[in-house]
């Protein structure tokens, strides 16, 4: 579905260049729940960036569906973030001064779909998220799991094919964390949704099927769950981490 | 570095971030001083009597004024204070005391001041000219530029800015002195909370100030003082209840409506501007009081300059205007002849005529006026009726065309109200055995305010047809080779006053009515331009930076809104909604008020003198045209800097 093609990505100018991206390649299937993982600085963000159309690739391409994100024109971009990607941020990005279900609704609104369609829809995909009492509320007035599902439900709601989410866990507490990770496994295993999310909380990963490790801006590994436990595929993560000389805190 | 740097590099940033706000408090002081300047020059309030009422006048317009200001000073303050409450807050954690804070606070606020005050007083005196030379045109009198420092308005604006400006400084500096930093780090959290909660009690509220704002306008227009201080309360409150209850009740509207909510760009505009208002009602309601008040002064300002400009052009066009009531031609040359020897003497004539205006033996027309329908104020028992050789050397005196009047007819000369009117009159008029029938109609001024040429229209008829008739009275007009100087005509009006006089003779000047003219201008109309401006900058200047400090807020919505996909032109079409929305919604209810207001008093005033380009319909669309030509430079300087800001840094 997703094809990354040895991508670059330079920062800087002529006398002072910053490689964020060397030559990074992998591809993501349909329905696949991916996570990248890689210290503070690693290019986590920036690989995230380029994929979701809002940096731009200094060398290579990105396919989505075939299509090539990397020579869409400007003002493609935008069509094709509203109606192939959903967005899933640490710190929620939610709008404060609309409700919940305005937030939700604020998706199909920007997809012109049928203004009398939307609250159904919002309502389904919320019920889906068990956050349907809460559709009244400013987000203000709900704890950051709610709000995160909310997010959730933002990103999935027009029918979006790629869910990326950039530590989604970030600024939860670890029951809310939880909670979440297994909505986005959930969405993952019984909608199909193909979900790419940068995390350093190897707990967040371990809910993944694959994980590809960043370091200095290249892939420096690859783990597979397979049919492994997810304590299983916790542990390896840990040992993986200890070999990329990851900070302790970035583990925990 | 020590505080006093960090104040001067505060005041910097201040003043590039409150720029809206320094321009507005520049232009208020400089127009602070130049009135100063009017109140203190003797050469303006010497060019006439009436002058001397001008700076009582202006010293009152410059306490209200003084007044806002201090209320747009106090304001920003306070809003600085809570924009910047967390900085404020680290600096007392790491180490500063109160004290100093408040010092640090006070001092870039003076330092900002200073500026405004130095700026202000240097713009102030090139004001000064302007206002000055429009005196001085009034007037008639030619301008020369002379540079003219006055230190006693100097003294009197500082006066009036130390006032403002250690009031609120002091009150801000109270405020911080007795916060904690907790208070400090988390009091821009606090706003204003939403004024009435239930739907119900919003629905009433709404209701009730709708009535209130209806019968407040109804209540201003009925003419005395005291229903036009209950109306001013009406709308206060009408203003408070509408801003309060309707922010809240725009939520409840679109909640039964989800299909108009999620259309477009809809939910975005109306819930940023909701969540603004819910937050902002009461400045809104007091920004929209001052905006009526804006319409009202300006509006009343430009009534009253017509008024009294139409008033001196209408009552006389001759250089000099002599007239004798109901004497008898005989007695004329005496009566006359003291005028006529000061004026042989002093007085260089280009032209003068002794002549009569008579009485016809009917008022047909007269009653055609009045059963018409028209506002027309009623003089004469009879209609009033002019030779026509009288009436063309008149014409001739005064450099209108010369009209002809065939045998067996008759013209009218009315003023422009009554043309209309008049020149669907057919009836022949009956004069001593002539019959005439119209021959058309004239509407140049002819002195036709005043009963001198007839009351509003008069009929000019055949020599041989006049002379059946009796005269009404007599009149002696002149023009002068130059304008009568008010010297020359304080001596005629000694010769008029003088107590041997068998009766009270009509005596008018051109230049003596400009004179007056000028003067009521200048003491009644120039307060009221210098209030409305002062009063539309400050409301202006409170909503662009309220505007501009949501920018921060805008920028993160609109980045986020480009993540999720929005069109960059859907971004900017919401944008401008947003902003049309807010800067219209505290215009339309002093819309309202202010002209039905104005049509109102330019209804009240005599028929026949606002009319043409003076029409209230059109006073009113001026006045609404100069408003939003103040209001749009407020608007496009906060449209183009939060376009800059927000949309740019979102791509």
């Amino acid at each position: 579905m997703l094809q990354v093609k040895n991508i670059e990505k330079y920062y800087g100018s002529k006398n002072n260049v910053t490689k964020a991206l060397d030559r990074v390649s992998f591809d993501v299937a349909k329905g696949e729940f991916i996570a990248i993982m890689g210290a503070s600085g690693s290019g986590k963000t920036t690989l995230l960036n380029c994929i979701s159309t809002i940096d731009t690739v200094s060398a290579g391409d990105i396919l989505l569906d075939g299509e090539s994100i990397a020579k869409l024109p400007a003002g493609e971009l935008a069509r094709f973030r509203r109606e192939r990607l959903g967005f899933v941020f640490q710190d929620f990005n939610l709008l404060d001064t609309l409700t919940i279900e305005e937030n939700i609704g604020l998706a199909l609104s920007l997809n012109h779909v049928d203004p009398r369609d939307v609250r159904r829809r919002v309502k389904a995909a919320a019920q889906k998220l068990g956050i349907e009492d809460i559709l009244e509320k400013f987000p203000y007035q709900v704890s950051g799991g709610q709000k995160q599902r909310a997010a959730c439900a933002r990103a999935m709601v027009a029918g979006q094919s790629l869910l990326l989410a950039d530590e989604p866990t970030g600024a939860l507490d670890s029951k809310s964390s939880k909670n979440l990770l297994e909505i986005l496994s959930r969405m993952n295993e019984d909608m199909s949704a193909t979900i790419l999310m940068v995390t350093h909380d190897a707990y967040s990963a371990s809910y993944a099927g694959r994980i590809l490790f960043l370091k200095d801006g290249r892939i420096f590994n690859e783990l597979l769950r397979g049919e492994r436990s997810r304590s299983d595929f916790y542990h390896e993560i840990l040992d993986v981490l200890a070999l990329l000389g990851g900070d302790i805190s970035d583990v925990i | 570095m020590t505080l006093f740097k960090l104040s001067l590099r505060n005041a910097k940033r201040q003043a590039r971030d409150y720029l809206v706000y320094f321009v507005t408090i520049v232009l208020t002081v400089a127009m602070i001083y130049a009135f100063n300047g009017l109140v203190f020059s003797e050469e303006l309030l010497s060019l006439a009597l009436m002058m001397k009422s001008l700076p009582l006048m202006v010293t009152l317009t410059s306490i209200a004024v003084v007044c806002i200001m201090g209320w747009l000073v106090h304001y920003i303050t306070g809003f600085m204070l809570s924009r910047r409450s967390r900085e404020f807050g680290t600096y007392i954690l790491i180490g500063l005391e109160n004290r100093q804070v408040a010092r640090l606070f006070f001092l870039e606020n003076l330092a900002v001041g200073c500026c405004a005050l130095v700026f202000g007083i240097l713009l102030g005196n090139l004001l000064y000219q302007v206002l000055r030379a429009l005196v001085l045109a009034l007037f008639r009198v030619p301008y020369h530029f002379g540079f003219t420092f006055s230190v006693r308005a100097v003294a009197l604006t500082l006066f009036y800015f130390l006032f403002i400006y250690l009031l609120a400084q002091m009150k801000s500096r109270r405020r911080i002195r007795s916060m904690k930093i907790y208070d400090l780090i988390y009091f821009e959290r606090q706003n204003e909370e939403a004024i009435f909660r239930t739907s119900g009690t919003r629905r009433n509220i709404f209701i009730v100030s709708v009535v209130l704002g209806v019968s407040g306008t109804i209540l201003l227009m009925a003419g005395s003082l005291l229903t036009g201080l209950i109306g001013a309360g009406c709308i206060i409150a009408f203003m408070y209840g509408f801003f309060g209850s309707f922010s809240s009740g725009v939520p409840a509207w679109f909640a039964k409506r989800p299909a108009c909510k999620y259309k477009g760009v809809t939910l975005l505009i109306f819930r940023t501007l909701s969540a603004k208002l819910a937050t902002m009602g009461i400045v809104m309601a007091t920004v929209s009081l001052l905006f009526t008040a804006v319409l009202i002064s300006q509006g009343s300002g430009l009534v009253f300059s017509d008024l009294f400009r139409n008033r001196a052009i209408q009552t006389t066009v001759f250089d000099l205007c002599i007239g004798f009531d109901d004497s008898d031609t005989t007695d004329l040359p005496l009566l006359l002849k003291p005028y006529l020897d000061y004026i042989d003497a002093n007085v260089p004539l280009a032209a003068s005529r002794q002549y009569a205006v008579y009485s016809s033996e009917g008022s047909a027309v007269t009653d055609y006026i009045l059963e018409s329908g028209i506002s027309y104020y009623n003089y004469y028992k009879k209609d009033t009726v002019m030779k026509y050789s009288d009436y063309a050397a008149l014409r001739e005196m005064l450099g209108y065309p010369q009209v002809p009047l065939e045998s067996g007819r008759y013209l009218i000369h009315s003023a422009l109200y009554l043309q209309d009117v008049l020149s669907r009159y057919e009836l022949p008029v009956a004069l001593g055995g002539d019959t005439l029938i119209p021959g058309g109609i004239h509407t140049e001024y002819f002195n036709q305010y005043w009963d001198i040429n007839g009351m509003g229209f008069i009929l000019v008829v055949p020599d041989e047809a006049a002379g059946n008739c009796s005269i009404h009275h007599s009149l002696y007009v002149a023009m002068t080779a130059e304008p009568l100087t008010q010297t020359q005509f304080a001596a005629l009006k000694a010769i008029r006053d003088d107590d041997s006089r068998p009766k009270y003779d009509t005596l008018l000047s051109k230049t003596n009515e400009a004179a007056q003219a000028a003067a009521s201008t200048a003491i009644l109309v120039f307060p009221l331009y210098y209030l409305a401006l002062v009063l539309a900058m400050t409301a202006a200047t409170v909503l662009t930076i309220q505007q501009f400090s949501e920018s921060v807020r805008y920028r993160r919505q609109f980045a986020l809104l480009r993540k999720l996909g929005m069109d960059s032109r859907d971004m900017a079409r919401a944008l401008r909604c947003q902003f049309a929305i807010y800067y219209a919604m505290p215009a339309l209810p002093p819309i309202l008020i202010a002209v039905p207001f104005i049509l109102n008093l330019g209804a009240a005033t005599e028929p026949g003198i606002l009319v043409g380009s003076s029409h209230p319909v059109m006073i009113s669309l001026v006045t609404l045209g100069l408003f939003f030509l103040i209001y749009a430079v407020y608007i496009l300087m906060s449209y183009v800097g939060i376009k800059r800001n927000v949309l740019s840094a979102s791509v």
